[in-house]
């Protein structure tokens, strides 16, 4: 599973050293693994949550959670995905208590989009719309479906570990995936001008 | 096979289906010229929504860049505790300590060592410096909210140049759009007998005396303020004494040690004084609100009478109803009371037989907060029922506004900072309050500021219950947990609560660092709720 995207990568000796030495409570480490991590833990947090200023507050927060809770952690499995784990729990966590009410959401999972993409038009979609217009219109998108999105195709989470951290069954998580990718290309086809047939137009 | 939906060919493209499954799909696709371009469509946007979500078109924060240290010291508590101290400074030198000052005068003579060495030595500069802190204070909060809520734009050129441009300007063109006469550094400031001021008069001095005419209204922040002219408008003033010798055609507005009256009022007055007196002369044409230590009524009133004062002597007219909460009610012999009069207090009204009252006195005697009795029966129920109150309020927040309420709760984590914003606005919004009543927006949006600090703190107690919750029995998601943990949390701090002499205190510290978690949280949901925009 590629959890990447930090700054200079560090050895699995290099980092088993690091962690250790953080555990006996050497700041020096903290610092070094904090720098090794921190960028990587905040673009996640960056595309988790709505806001810049949610994920620079995130992003701290979790490094505080990382630091009370690296006894828990178990070596013998990828530190990155571990932590990770830790900051999609924190981010969902962040959004749902915010959002209490969106618990409901969990009762439409089973409600399947009925109409299939035009793949031409979804062609065009993608040909007129940059990352950043992605970016926007994740921020646009219902909390549950965002985190979908980014969990799957950003930090690369197989379906059981979505499944758990958002707390869905693991059958529905496709469910949840079409049912994003529905709601970003209606996002961004509106905000081109209502090409609201991005999604329809194919096979019923 | 017929051809698959949008989900199987998802499915087939993430490696989710069984092998049965899988191949049954591969040879349909080997065959659907239409479901292979399905499925190409669907892989392209696949590799597409990674690609764009792997750019990396945005900085780390420098902020971010260091690790952060638990028990780092954040320039905002820091401040905020500096300022909330100069505020604490400023009320005790401003109000508390005349009125102790007063309370020795007549015989308690109880001084401590606090204000000897503050405000019997090098600190106590009288009210001149008092005024300069109060101002300072004021402009120091303003500034310090602005940058707050800013900080995060301020990182930003454009922005500092747009928020800098904009200050420029407006020192530009201020003189030119003022339409009012301003006094300022001139400690003795006098309006001469037969000049008139044809706008506004705003005046800053140590002793101000207007013997000439006001067609506006007259705001005044000066140790001394005596009007012997006519002011048509209002009056609204912050001062030690404060005359009204001369008619006025609006409202007077006051907040002063004392305040003497002894012309008509069109209007109506407010006065929050250690003193007031109505002379036989005074007269009302609206109503009177006051809030003072004593005062005396000799004069004539129109409207309706509301009195929260320590003793309350009433010699003259009143044409309406009156509502007084005093220590003490003397009513005169002159006295002519035409309406109804309600009456709490501690003793029983003095009336004097020459007295004419339309109705007899509606009284209520309080019972003294030292009556209260840990052994009685009747005290735990009442704390019961103030428990259940402040549940019920928990109840309806976290049902109106669930988002907030969780926010709000969240941010009590952060307990240095949340303390000390909360102490600062502990002590600056009433002082906002009364600076907006009377010079920026006006008394409406003043007193909607005292309300909110009212229900705020109120609200400090259930946020700071739920935040104990969740700290005893673990964070949780959902609304059931969540009562649960304020039940338990408010129920704590009630108990805390009324333990003689240490509950005074924790309460003090729970109403900081709620007030604090929810400006905290106010902040938060202030900011921004989408990314930055897509590029045209």
């Amino acid at each position: 599973m590629e959890r990447g995207k930090t700054t200079g990568e560090m050895s699995a000796a290099e980092l088993a050293d690091v962690l250790t030495q953080v555990r006996a409570g050497d700041s020096d480490a903290w610092g070094e693994l904090y720098g090794q991590y921190a960028p990587a833990i905040f673009r996640f947090c960056r595309r988790a949550l709505p806001t810049r200023e949610d994920a620079e507050d995130a992003t701290t927060e979790i490094f505080m959670k990382v630091r009370q809770k690296l006894g828990t952690y178990d070596a013998s499995r990828p530190f990155t995905a571990w932590l990770y784990k830790v900051a999609s729990n924190h981010c969902w966590d962040l959004l749902r208590r915010r959002r209490i009410r969106q618990d409901l959401e969990t009762g439409d999972l089973e409600t399947l989009p009925l109409e299939h993409p035009d793949p031409d038009q979804l062609a065009q979609l993608q040909t007129e719309h940059d990352s950043k217009h992605v970016r926007a219109g994740l921020a646009k998108m219902p909390d549950r479906a965002r985190m979908a999105l980014v969990l799957r195709y950003y930090s690369d989470m197989s379906y059981d570990e979505i499944a758990d951290t958002l707390g869905v069954r693991r059958a529905f998580v496709g469910v949840l995936l079409l049912r994003a990718r529905h709601q970003l290309r209606d996002i961004l086809a509106e905000g081109s001008g209502g090409m609201r047939s991005a999604t329809a137009g194919g096979k019923a | 096979m017929n051809h698959f939906d949008e989900m199987t060919a998802l499915l087939y493209l993430e490696q989710q289906l069984d092998a049965a499954h899988t191949q049954e799909v591969r040879a349909h696709v080997g065959e659907c010229r239409e479901c292979r371009s399905l499925l190409r469509a669907l892989e392209l946007e696949g590799v597409w929504l990674r690609q764009s979500l792997e750019a990396d078109d945005e900085s780390v924060p420098a902020h971010l860049v260091q690790a952060p240290e638990a028990d780092g010291t954040p320039w905002g508590w820091l401040s905020a505790l500096g300022l909330s101290a100069g505020g604490a400074y400023t009320m005790w030198s401003g109000f508390i300590e005349p009125w102790r000052a007063q309370a020795a005068q007549s015989g308690f003579t109880q001084g401590n060592i606090l204000t000897m060495l503050f405000f019997s030595g090098a600190f106590w500069k009288g009210w001149d410096a008092m005024r300069s802190l109060t101002e300072f204070l004021a402009v120091a909060t303003l500034g310090v909210v602005v940058i707050w809520l800013l900080r995060r734009h301020l990182r930003r050129v454009t922005t500092l140049a747009v928020v800098m441009g904009a200050m420029l300007m407006a020192l530009a063109f201020a003189p030119a759009g003022q339409a009012a006469e301003v006094k300022h550094g001139d400690p003795n400031y006098t309006l001469p007998a037969g000049e008139t001021i044809h706008t506004d008069l705003f005046v800053f001095g140590d002793s101000s005396t207007i013997d000439g005419d006001v067609e506006g209204d007259v705001v005044s922040w000066s140790r001394s303020l005596t009007i012997n002219g006519h002011v048509k408008g209002d009056v609204l003033a912050f001062s030690q004494t404060i005359r009204v010798n001369g008619p006025v055609g609006g409202n007077v507005r006051v907040f002063c040690q004392s305040l003497f009256l002894e012309n008509e009022v069109s209007r109506n007055v407010m006065a929050w004084a250690g003193d007031l007196t109505l002379n036989e002369k005074s007269k009302i044409g609206g109503s009177l609100t006051v809030g003072s230590g004593d005062a005396e009524l000799n004069g004539e009133l129109t409207g309706d009478l509301i009195a929260g004062t320590g003793d309350l002597a009433i010699n003259g007219i009143l044409d309406r109803n009156s509502l007084i909460h005093a220590g003490k009610l003397v009513i005169g012999p002159k006295a002519e009371i035409k309406g109804q009069v309600k009456y709490e207090g501690r003793k029983q009204p003095e009336v004097s037989p020459s007295a004419k009252l339309g109705s007899p006195i509606a009284v209520t005697i309080e019972k003294r907060s030292s009556d209260r009795s840990y052994s009685s029966p009747h005290f735990y129920v009442h704390q019961i029922l103030l428990w259940g109150a402040s549940f019920v309020f928990g109840l309806a927040m976290l049902i109106l506004m669930p988002g907030f309420f969780f926010d709000a709760a969240g941010a009590c984590k952060r307990t240095m900072p949340a303390i000390g914003f909360g102490a600062l606005f502990l002590i600056a919004l009433p002082i906002l309050a009364v600076i907006i009543c009377a010079t920026i927006v006006g008394i409406g949006v003043g007193i909607a500021t005292l309300m909110f600090w009212v229900v705020a703190i109120y609200a400090a107690h259930v946020i700071v219950g739920t935040w104990l919750g969740d700290r005893l029995l673990g964070e949780t998601i959902g609304v059931g947990p969540a009562l649960g943990r304020m039940a338990l949390g408010l129920l704590i701090l009630r108990v805390i609560g009324i333990v003689p002499y240490l509950g005074v205190w924790f309460s003090s510290l729970v109403v900081c660092l709620g007030l604090g978690a929810i400006v905290l949280a106010i902040y938060r949901n202030m900011r921004p709720h989408l990314a930055t925009a897509p590029a045209a």
